[in-house]
């Protein structure tokens, strides 16, 4: 009777193949990420077709001012007689050109600051008071601060969106820099006489930018709500220029009367959040199963 | 505690001067003569050159900050410019109805957030947890602003129940007065009170994992007692936190709940001020909101503190 061979040493277990792109492609294949991929590519395909959907442009006017919603008028429309699902759209338009360039620069800007600490500490730590001081005003308060200085509109948006997420970047970019200036690869590379500015971007960058991936996404949902909140109150996007926010600041006088004013708005508001809030979802599990 | 009062008495005056700072210097921000910008576009050159000299804008900028922080310190703070009375006395009339909105809204926040988050993380049937689960999520998802517009269809134009505009204060007339604060309070606690609920969800169901919470079931602990003496009391650490930074977001929330319930309070004039540029009472506002954001925050820590005899400030 022989004895049983023992099994060969298992090959070690494979780390998944490909680099980030495939991991974050991985993500998106996920139930949520699915979801979250198919509402944004919907609404972002909705809102680069609105002016080949809806030629006349969001002013277009007909004689009917507030009518229910019908066959002709989906959702019905507005105090000036304009469709008032066009509107919506061209408002998701506007909501979407602010958040997608503001947060992106939001995000370089803040992790940049965050891992300026590397470069010099004085400037790092001086950044770090900085960021400190952001985060000690209130959301909105911000936001009407920016506003009062260049007057309300885009711009005021886009620095309110900009300004308010540099605070959760930094922090971030800071918090792994710390964690990951003082590992033996970062001090190897350093040790083989790499220099400092290419071991930021090549070696310490890489491994802190999966939270930094979801936290913008997060804040894209935050984003939406700072737009929303300055219009709604008349200090973001004034009329006739439609946004989410806006439309819901027209329509709120209208409630009782025409509830799908306030209905329709409100509802690709949600859909946007809820797209983003499952995106971050999807990419924060697959930052954390590595 | 006072050693630890002390020790981070550097960051708070850091945070407080840097923001009066900002506020002193945002009617001079504005490209262009702030006397102008301050007196509106159609005074006369009298009135500009009256505005220079009132706020001194011929001495030099530290001359300028420290008279104004003074006023500050002294109670005068300065003339509103669209209404022509001293901010003070506009203030004074509508801090009674935002301290109402958000002392309620606070209240509500504790119960409801602490309450979601118990009844997530201790129950044990699926239907009950997917239940609570999936109004976190929604409320996560919806921001004060679409919770309060939806509480006024439902309650303005579906169930005619409670008043949907207007205020009564609550000093005056308690019944009324309660009324009209329901609903725009609610709206403003609910999408926090999720946040909260699931931190104190998930800080339970760690909590539940460790070894004296084993160790009390072998030795026969009710269950009950074993949630709230045993589980509870360890989780509401990150709750407490969260409720207390949140405190200044509510303020800040309050500034759109009040506009669309049409309530005057201080949010009202935030926005009233921002939309005619009244400097004036846009620096003090400015100033409050971040101080009493600091405090909450501090008042925070200790409340920690005594929840938590681990975490030790000093």
């Amino acid at each position: 009777m022989t004895k049983p061979v023992p099994a060969p040493p298992r090959a070690p277990r494979r780390r998944p193949r490909g680099g980030a792109w495939a991991r974050y492609a991985r993500a998106l294949r996920t139930p949520r990420g699915i979801t979250a991929t198919v509402l944004l590519l919907v609404l972002v395909a909705l809102a680069l077709l609105a002016p080949v959907l809806w030629p006349g442009g969001y002013d277009e006017q007909t004689r009917d001012a507030l009518a229910p919603p019908s066959a002709e008028h989906w959702l019905g429309t507005d105090e000036f007689g304009r469709d008032i699902l066009t509107r919506t759209i061209y408002g998701l338009r506007t909501d979407l050109s602010l958040i997608l360039t503001a947060v992106p620069v939001s995000l370089v800007i803040g992790t940049l600051l965050g891992l300026s600490g590397y470069l010099s500490s004085w400037f790092g730590s001086l950044m770090q008071r900085v960021l400190d001081i952001i985060l000690g005003f209130p959301g909105l308060i911000l936001g009407i601060i920016i506003v009062l200085v260049i007057g309300p509109g885009w711009t005021a948006l886009f620095f309110a969106i900009v300004i308010a997420g540099l605070p959760g970047f930094g922090r971030l970019a800071r918090g792994g820099l710390l964690s990951e200036q003082q590992r033996e690869y970062v001090l190897a590379a350093r040790t083989l006489g790499v220099n400092k500015s290419t071991v930021m971007v090549r070696h310490i960058l890489p491994n802190v930018v999966d939270p930094l991936l979801v936290q913008a996404s997060i804040y894209m949902v935050v984003a939406i709500f700072i737009e929303a909140g300055l219009s709604i109150v008349g200090l973001g996007i004034n009329p006739p220029k439609p946004s989410l926010g806006a439309m819901l600041n027209v329509g709120a006088r209208y409630v009782e009367t025409l509830p799908s004013y306030v209905l329709g708005p409100g509802a690709v508001l949600l859909l946007l959040a809820l797209a983003f809030t499952l995106l971050s979802d999807a990419l924060n599990q697959a930052a954390t199963r590595r | 505690m006072i050693r630890y009062l002390i020790r981070r008495l550097p960051s708070i005056v850091l945070v407080l001067v840097a923001t009066s700072v900002i506020a002193f210097l945002l009617p001079r921000l504005v490209p262009g003569d702030p006397a102008a910008a301050v007196a509106g576009p159609d005074a006369s050159p009298q009135t500009i050159a009256a505005i220079r000299t009132q706020l001194g804008l011929d001495k030099p900028l530290i001359n300028q900050y420290f008279h104004w922080i003074g006023g500050v310190f002294t109670g005068d703070l300065g003339q509103s410019l669209q209404f022509q009375r001293p901010v003070s006395e506009l203030i004074g009339d509508r801090l009674g109805s935002t301290v109402q909105l958000a002392l309620l809204a606070a209240i509500f926040l504790v119960i409801f957030g602490i309450g979601l988050g118990i009844l997530a993380g201790s129950a044990r049937s699926r239907w009950a947890r997917t239940l609570v689960e999936g109004t976190n999520t929604g409320f996560l998802a919806a921001p004060p602003f679409l919770v309060g517009l939806l509480l006024i269809l439902l309650f303005g134009v579906a169930i005619r129940i409670l008043p949907t505009s207007g205020e009564v204060s609550v000093l005056d007339n308690p019944n009324f007065g309660f009324q009209y604060l329901l609903l725009p309070a609610l709206a403003l606690a609910l999408p926090m009170s999720a946040g909260v609920a699931r931190l104190v969800q998930t800080s339970m169901q760690a909590i539940r994992q460790e070894d004296f919470v084993d160790l009390a079931v072998a030795k026969g602990v009710p269950p009950w007692r074993i949630n709230i003496r045993h589980i509870l009391r360890n989780s509401l650490g990150p709750a407490v936190v969260a409720i207390g930074i949140r405190f200044g977001d509510l303020l800040a929330g309050a500034v759109v709940i009040e506009a669309i319930f049409a309530r005057n309070g201080l949010g009202q004039l935030a926005v009233s001020g921002a939309q005619s540029n009244d400097y004036p009472v846009m620096q003090v506002l400015v100033v409050g909101a971040v101080f009493i954001a600091v405090v909450a925050q501090l008042l925070t820590e200790i409340t920690l503190s005594a929840l938590d005899p681990r975490v030790r400030l000093g």
